[in-house]
């Protein structure tokens, strides 16, 4: 459904009275992966490790450095607005902080049926047919679409931003860490109703945390990003009973559980290093519990080998262990 | 027993005026917390976690929230009792507190030197030097790399980890008796989180004090704490020690939690939900606080005869009475 190949993205920090360019914030580097259709792919990393500018480079919200995406085997890289903008039905993303996502001045129906109102030509019946009919998807009753976003609690909140997000019939969400913001009953509910609406819109997903535990209950596949490095792909059950990379492991291992099976924590030290300056050679040395020797090297280049079917680790981690 | 206890809460409510109506935060809160021992307050958002700490520190604003009835005990005295400069004593020096944020506990006008010599100079009636040297040891003692350099920084210099560790460090400098923790890794990424309640736990043994711990995660409980309290709409559903909570809790709500709490593992879980919402304390539910949202409520629940309150199930497990009963039959 979604291909990307050697994605990049840049930010230029710009300075002084010229505003000359004196660097660059590196936050996507050579990222290649696919979703095939009906996949829900968890991506999975720390702030700033660059999972929401991936997520926003997928779709072109905003502009890749470098790299070409596509869509159903059509590059859609370097469509122009206009042609964009059709396709851009197809993709929705859910956002991560309901209170800031909806418009407080805007009644519910009129949030919901905006997108209809751009996208489709359809009457004004249709259109309350269909704003109702998907308020009611997301469990919450037609009464509610002439409210206001203040009267709404959190998750409430989150079922009127996924209702937005379905209502054009997407092909393709981003969930961009959508229950984060949410009490652990209120995530449990939301979750459920990512995965009934998946099969009953035949949603393709890719899903956004920081949450391991809630990325091994909904992802199919999992992709490990760390400064802007994929370092490590597999599917979810491999990935948490064989995790290569020393990071995965050491994020298994740190996720607070009630019932641990495996008492040995890896602590890593310090801080994720800035994206201006990336560490040379493998970008995970700094924080590595045993880095090797050799990767600190220059000539140490990030990329991914197959160490089982569809098991994916960065070589240098893969060759270290 | 009674000597064991650093802290003894008892039938603590905290209620504010809202125009109207009445708001119970808390409503009747009884809990000990032992020296050198980690208590747990456990709840989601709206529950009245934060606000039984605020209490216990007496940072609530007097003209909005009574604090009616109850006793909160330390060193044979009830603070609720105490004036205002005979609490400031107390405040910061034997009882310190931390919060979940630690950009807006910080002030951004000042650097780390000033803001935790400040506490020191006041409690320690120290010099100014003196205090700078005691703050020195103190971020080293948080494990902040170069202290003698970062303690002239501001707070908008260092990473959340290392705020949160500067506000460990000015909370433990005149080496209370009790830390309140609010939260203090909610903020954090995970592989920092770890690396502060590691270095919370450290400090405890170092210095021995007891920390009452904040927090919504129930991973994080079982990692930290002894005893854990349950708390649901200003009450108490549930105190134990921390594993006989987690093997075998007694309270419909604790079990929810439990279930629901999202765990690794190697083959997939179906996801189990408790259905609702947390309701608004200006108006809860007549009897049972918790019975909108039980799976299986009793038919007893809902009467206004009702009242909440613990009982002692086994040894150091409590439990609300209606669950209790209800779970029994």
């Amino acid at each position: 459904m979604i291909r990307v190949e050697n994605i990049k993205k840049y930010f230029p920090i710009k300075d002084g009275f010229f505003n000359n360019k004196s660097g660059d914030v590196k936050a996507v580097e050579n990222v290649s992966f696919e979703i095939p259709e009906g996949e829900i792919l968890g991506l999975v990393g720390e702030s700033g490790s660059g999972k929401s500018t991936l997520g926003r480079a997928i779709i072109r919200l905003i502009e890749p450095t470098q790299g070409n995406i596509f869509y159903k085997n059509k590059n859609i890289t370097k469509l122009s607005d206009s042609e964009m903008r059709k396709l851009r039905k197809d993709f929705q993303i859910i956002f991560q902080d309901p209170y800031a996502s909806l418009d407080p001045r805007k009644k519910i129906y009129d949030i919901i049926s905006q997108g209809l109102k751009v996208h489709e030509k359809m009457d004004k019946n249709s259109i309350n047919q269909k704003v109702e009919e998907i308020i009611q998807d997301v469990g919450l009753q037609k009464e509610h679409l002439n409210r206001y976003p203040h009267e709404f609690s959190g998750g409430q909140r989150q079922r009127i931003g996924i209702a937005r997000a379905l209502v054009l019939n997407p092909k393709f969400i981003i969930a961009d860490e959508p229950v984060s913001a949410l009490d652990v009953t209120i995530q449990a509910q939301i979750l459920n109703l990512i995965l009934e609406l998946k099969k009953k819109y035949s949603l393709t997903i890719l899903f956004i945390s920081h949450d391991l535990s809630v990325i091994n209950q909904i992802a199919d596949r999992v992709m490990v990003m760390y400064l802007g490095h994929i370092v490590e792909v597999a599917n979810t059950s491999n990935l948490f009973s064989n995790p290569q990379h020393p990071y995965t492991r050491s994020l298994i291992e740190t996720a607070p559980q009630i019932f641990r099976k495996n008492k040995k924590k890896t602590l890593l030290k310090g801080d994720i290093p800035s994206p201006i300056n990336p560490p040379s050679g493998c970008v995970f040395r700094t924080r590595c519990p045993n880095p090797g020797i050799d990767c600190k090297g220059g000539n140490i280049e990030m990329g991914l080998i197959e160490v089982e079917p569809g098991h994916w680790v960065d070589q240098c981690c893969a060759n270290c262990n | 027993m009674i000597s064991e206890n650093l802290l003894s809460i008892k039938n603590l409510k905290t209620h504010f005026t809202v125009g109207e109506s009445v708001v119970k935060a808390v409503d009747g809160v009884s809990f000990n917390l032992e020296a050198g021992k980690t208590f747990a307050i456990v709840g989601e958002s709206g529950s009245g976690k934060s606000i039984t700490a605020l209490s216990i520190m007496g940072l609530l604003p007097n003209n909005l929230a009574q604090t009616e009835r109850g006793e909160i005990l330390f060193d044979n005295k009830n603070l609720i009792d105490l004036e205002e400069n005979e609490m400031r004593k107390i405040r910061g020096n034997r009882i310190s507190m931390i919060f979940q944020e630690p950009m807006t506990s910080l002030n951004p006008v000042y650097d780390l030197s000033f803001q935790i010599s400040e506490t020191i100079i006041l409690h320690q009636k120290k010099s100014k030097e003196q205090a700078r040297k005691i703050a020195i040891e103190m971020l080293d003692l948080v494990g902040i790399p170069e202290p003698q350099k970062r303690i002239d920084s501001y707070p908008h210099e260092l990473s959340g980890g290392m705020r949160q560790r500067a506000m460990i460090a000015m909370a433990l400098s005149c080496n209370p008796k009790i830390l309140i923790a609010d939260e203090p890794t909610t903020a954090l990424d995970v592989t920092i989180q770890a690396q502060i309640i590691d270095l919370m736990q450290e400090l405890q043994k170092k210095l021995g004090m007891s920390i009452i711990f904040i927090t919504h995660d129930l991973g994080v409980v079982s990692e930290i704490s002894d005893h854990v309290m349950v708390m649901y709409l200003g009450n108490v559903m549930e105190i134990a020690e921390t594993s006989e909570l987690f093997n075998n809790p007694l309270h419909s709500y604790t079990k929810s939690l439990i279930d629901i709490a999202p765990q690794i593992s190697d083959e997939k879980r179906e996801i189990k939900v408790l259905r609702g919402e947390i309701p608004s304390p200006t108006n809860p539910p007549s009897g049972c606080v918790f019975r909108t949202r039980c799976p299986n409520p009793g038919i007893g629940c809902k009467g206004g005869d009702i009242e909440m309150g613990l009982i002692e199930a086994k040894p150091g497990h409590w439990v609300d009475r209606c669950c209790y009963e209800c779970n029994q039959t």
